[in-house]
């Protein structure tokens, strides 16, 4: 695949603010510095409600920049995992997958056969005609998985992707994530208010304040070993969170 | 391309046997009311033998219903015709309506209030003028398509406007125009609601059809009633209304086998042992 060579994009974020309505106006970003390198995962871990997932919006140019700047280092198509999978109801796996590519102009045939390449990658072959409802959790965030790889992006903004997930399969996701990513080098940005899954996922970890929010810390994983769910959990109270 | 998996496979499916019977036992369940009603009623009449003009019993209102069975369809084609124009009329104009207020905030803040309101005037008030400023088959059609359009635009705006914002998310990442969007994400996932409303509105455009014909024409199963009513022919009028309900109930089998073969992935129960 195209982009299994690439170390993908690093991502610069530079003093963002937003605010979100007008009666009263809620100030969501507080001023968001923060750096995802290229090829690496960088988890953001902090309390549910203060804007990590606004943030994904803004890196993804779904919600534009009010003040402050998000610069690619270089041009990188962007793919959003959200928590529940989003997959269509009324699309099979196959075309679910494949709509990753229709969006960008492929044909629906060609499209079709990318997707059954993918879906066999993600360890689904043989459920491509499924609907999503009659696949299990799990396969479902597979299958989301999948329309991500096939995106072939630079960038892959994944919000709490294994949130709704029982534990058990949230751990089986989290092998496959890992095992997929050993195929495929991309820049990840991971969004979770579960420290153990950031330290288990992540290269480095954010620490985010309540909104609005800023990065107060910056841990990197391999530097604390065993303690780094420890530090992660330190640098959230002391940004202002019960943890 | 890399052909081997990077991941344990999940164990592939189970072919499913999804082909499914005709059920006669949920047949016999769905006609038992009906026919357990029709019986009482016939047991009434042999009892209590009401006058003929007064309360018919199902055997005369058979007969009658054989005996004038030309006169019957004769009326029904019309009113046949008026439903079908009517109701397809409601589904054009009023999907196109839904589609105008949901896609624009200022078309929104305009009409739909409008709409709303437009529901509180009593459309058999309306039946005389319409008659006074069109033909009569237009002023029939015109009346179908007004009472069944409410269903049609409310489904309609409320499925264009509920698009799980989740799934918009993830597609706008991927860079979809809005073009994109509207086609691939808003439109299918309306569709559900969508034909809710379209069932509702051809049940109802059977009634417009023959509010209309009640008030204001001479022609069609309403007319019939008013007319054999008049003249005391009460099984007739009795047989009109069993036509008249036959074809809400065809309009109403139509969408849904629509909505069948629109819709594969609402059809859960060939899959068993899933939701």
């Amino acid at each position: 695949m195209r982009h299994d060579g690439d170390a993908g994009t690093g991502i610069r974020i530079d003093g963002v603010l937003l605010t979100l309505g007008d009666d009263p106006p809620l100030p969501v970003l507080g001023g968001v510095d923060m750096v995802a390198r290229a090829g690496e995962v960088t988890a953001i871990v902090g309390p549910s409600g203060c804007g990590k997932s606004t943030l994904l919006d803004v890196i993804a140019g779904i919600t534009p920049v009010q003040e402050g700047s998000v610069t690619f280092d270089a041009p990188a198509r962007v793919a959003l995992m959200p928590q529940r999978d989003a997959l269509m109801p009324w699309r099979t796996l196959r075309d679910n997958v494949a709509l990753a590519a229709e969006v960008r102009g492929v044909g629906r045939a060609d499209a079709r056969a990318l997707a059954d390449h993918e879906i066999a990658r993600v360890g689904l072959a043989g459920f491509g005609d499924h609907y999503p409802h009659a696949l299990s959790g799990g396969m479902r965030q597979r299958g989301a998985l999948a329309r991500t790889l096939l995106a072939e992006s630079g960038v892959w903004l994944l919000d709490e992707p294994f949130g709704a997930l029982d534990a058990l399969t949230r751990a089986e996701m989290h092998r496959v994530l890992r095992a997929v990513r050993a195929h495929v080098a991309t820049t990840i940005v991971l969004v979770t208010h579960d420290i153990a899954e950031a330290v288990a996922l992540a290269d480095v970890v954010l620490v985010a304040s309540p909104a609005p929010m800023r990065i107060t810390d910056a841990i990197t994983v391999a530097e604390h070993g065993a303690d780094a769910g420890a530090r992660v959990l330190d640098a959230l109270r002391a940004a202002g969170v019960h943890a | 391309m890399t052909s081997a998996p990077a991941v344990e496979p999940v164990a592939a499916p189970v072919p499913t046997h999804a082909r499914r019977r005709v059920s006669w036992p949920r047949v016999a369940l769905a006609i038992a009311l009906p026919l357990v009603l029709i019986g009482i009623w016939q047991v009434c009449c042999w009892i209590f033998a009401p006058r003929e003009w007064i309360l018919p019993s199902p055997a005369v209102v058979a007969q009658a219903g054989w005996e004038v069975r030309d006169r019957l369809w004769y009326h029904a084609q019309w009113t046949i015709v008026v439903t079908v124009i009517g109701f397809a009329l409601a589904v054009i104009v009023g999907s196109l309506l839904a589609a105008l207020i949901a896609r624009s905030r200022i078309a929104g803040l305009m009409l739909y209030p409008w709409i709303i309101v437009s529901q509180t005037i009593p459309l058999v008030a309306l039946a005389p003028l319409l008659v006074l400023w069109m033909p009569e088959f237009g002023a029939m059609v015109t009346l179908a398509a007004l009472i069944s359009i409410f269903p049609v635009i409310v489904a309609g705006v409320d499925g264009l406007r509920g698009t799980d914002l989740e799934l918009l998310r993830a597609v706008r990442a991927l860079g979809a125009s809005p073009r994109w969007v509207w086609l691939h994400v808003r439109i299918p996932a309306a569709l559900p609601r969508w034909f809710t409303g379209l069932r509702l509105a051809a049940v109802f455009s059977v009634t417009g059809a023959v509010v209309g014909e009640l008030v204001a024409s001479a022609r069609g199963l309403g007319a019939l009633t008013r007319l054999s009513a008049g003249q005391f022919e009460t099984p007739v009028t009795f047989a009109a209304v069993v036509i008249l309900a036959l074809i809400g109930i065809a309009m109403f089998l139509l969408v849904a086998l629509a909505e069948w073969a629109a819709l594969p992935y609402l059809r859960r129960a060939t899959r068993p042992g899933t939701r």
